[in-house]
């Protein structure tokens, strides 16, 4: 979420000193001048030129989709056409049937699941980060993840040059606390992390899903001091909380 | 609770986490704006020099060094937004006349007991600080609203802490003398 703006801005931020009373009092007056608001206007062009500046250009948008230069647009366009094609034979297919209609339909959504998790894996490695974003997203929305998946996510989790991307994967590993290779990983980086970003949301990761052990090691790590300050007292409280 | 200092900020935007950016700008695109409009005295155009002002951030990023604060690197970055957008204004008049502006403003903020007293004193001090050479007018105003030290002032003003002092009082004293002559008295609230 992001942070408000302070909104005490009607104090002196400057101490000036003058001998003239006039201009004293003048320094006074100018704290009561009137000062706009920004419009909404502004917040959204904002972040609709900050899409448009982290976002690839369009020739190389077109050019990535069209498959050039990844797969997902080859992918995009093999869903469509197996899925124009099941339905169709599912709906107009009056000759008789190799299968019957229900194993036809679990067929053919076998096959979108398969391309489904094909463009995430694909969306995981793109080079733009708010791609690799929307594929977290995706991922961390799908009901089955295997191990491909997971290990793609931890790669972002460790290792992802968008602190964003980083976060949001150790959030959509969330599930996977539990098994083994996944809460090494997750445990090591949050003893090797030195971003309050990620620190923050493996922390919470612990909080929420950890072990035993893993909360012990959580507490450690606070009452040596090598988690951000903040979160050291986040931690504290948390878990003075809980005890309660 | 404010985990991530701005400077943190800055050196992931410069990194190519362009996301962060949506926190510096949560943080401070209502300051921003505030300079801009006094500046510009036209609430369209202060938001368009405002935007302009943090996609330079995004370009300039990788240009911030640490030695001062992230605000006053990025008031630094506003102050040479706003005088681009004041030489190249030049001689097209603004869309609100000054007048209107600092009475448009009023309408949001004062009591209808502030207006029947203070208002006029307040109306003036506009007037006056809209008359001062714009050098003046961003100093006076940087200094009352967003720096609390000399230092910081400096950074932002890109000069020596020393001339930012001198400055200031220069221009308090101009001040004094435009609402003055304005005013027919000196300020006396």
């Amino acid at each position: 979420m992001p942070d408000k703006p302070s909104h005490d801005t009607r104090r002196a931020t400057l101490p000036f000193e003058s001998s003239d009373p006039a201009e004293q009092k003048l320094w006074s007056a100018l704290g009561e001048l009137p000062r706009g608001e920004p419009s909404d206007e502004l917040r959204r062009n904002f972040y609709r030129e900050l899409e448009a500046a982290s976002e690839p250009r369009l020739a190389e948008r077109l050019r990535n989709w069209l498959g050039l230069g990844s797969n997902s647009g080859w992918l995009t366009v093999a869903a469509c056409v197996l899925l124009g094609f099941g339905i169709a034979h599912i709906a107009g297919n009056e000759s008789a049937p190799a299968m019957p209609g229900s194993d036809r339909l679990a067929a053919l959504e076998q096959n979108i699941a398969l391309l489904n998790r094909e463009l995430v894996l694909d969306r995981l490695q793109a080079s733009a980060p708010a791609t690799r974003l929307s594929g977290v997203y995706k991922a961390s929305m799908m009901a089955e993840q295997d191990q491909e998946i997971v290990q793609a996510l931890l790669q972002l989790a460790t290792g992802d040059q968008a602190l964003s991307v980083r976060s949001a994967a150790i959030d959509a590993l969330g599930s996977q606390l539990g098994e083994s290779g996944v809460d090494n990983e997750l445990m090591k980086l949050l003893e090797a992390s030195e971003s309050p970003i990620v620190q923050l949301a493996l922390v919470d990761l612990v909080l929420r899903h950890g072990n035993g052990q893993q909360i012990s090691q959580l507490q450690k790590l606070a009452e040596q001091q090598r988690l951000h300050p903040d979160l050291v007292n986040h931690v504290n409280n948390s878990l003075r909380s809980e005890t309660i | 609770m404010q985990a991530v200092s701005d400077e943190q900020l800055i050196e992931w935007v410069a990194k190519g986490d362009s996301s962060c950016l949506g926190t510096l700008f949560e943080r401070h695109h209502r300051s921003v704006y505030q300079f801009c409009l006094q500046m510009t005295r036209n609430r369209a155009n202060a938001e368009d020099v405002a935007q302009e002002v943090f996609m330079k951030v995004l370009r300039k990023a990788h240009t911030y060094r640490h030695e001062g604060t992230f605000k006053a690197w990025m008031f630094n970055i506003a102050r040479n937004a706003t005088f681009d957008y004041l030489r190249k204004n030049k001689s097209q008049p603004d869309s609100l006349p000054q007048d209107d502006f600092a009475d448009s403003l009023m309408v949001d903020h004062r009591t209808a007991e502030h207006a029947a007293s203070g208002m006029q004193d307040i109306g003036t001090l506009q007037r006056a600080l809209a008359t001062l050479p714009a050098q003046y007018q961003e100093i006076i105003w940087l200094a009352r609203f967003e720096f609390p030290t000399f230092v910081e002032l400096g950074a932002a003003l890109g000069c020596k802490t020393g001339t930012a002092r001198v400055r200031m009082h220069r221009a308090m004293q101009q001040l004094n003398l435009a609402y003055t002559e304005l005013n027919g008295a000196p300020f006396d609230a």
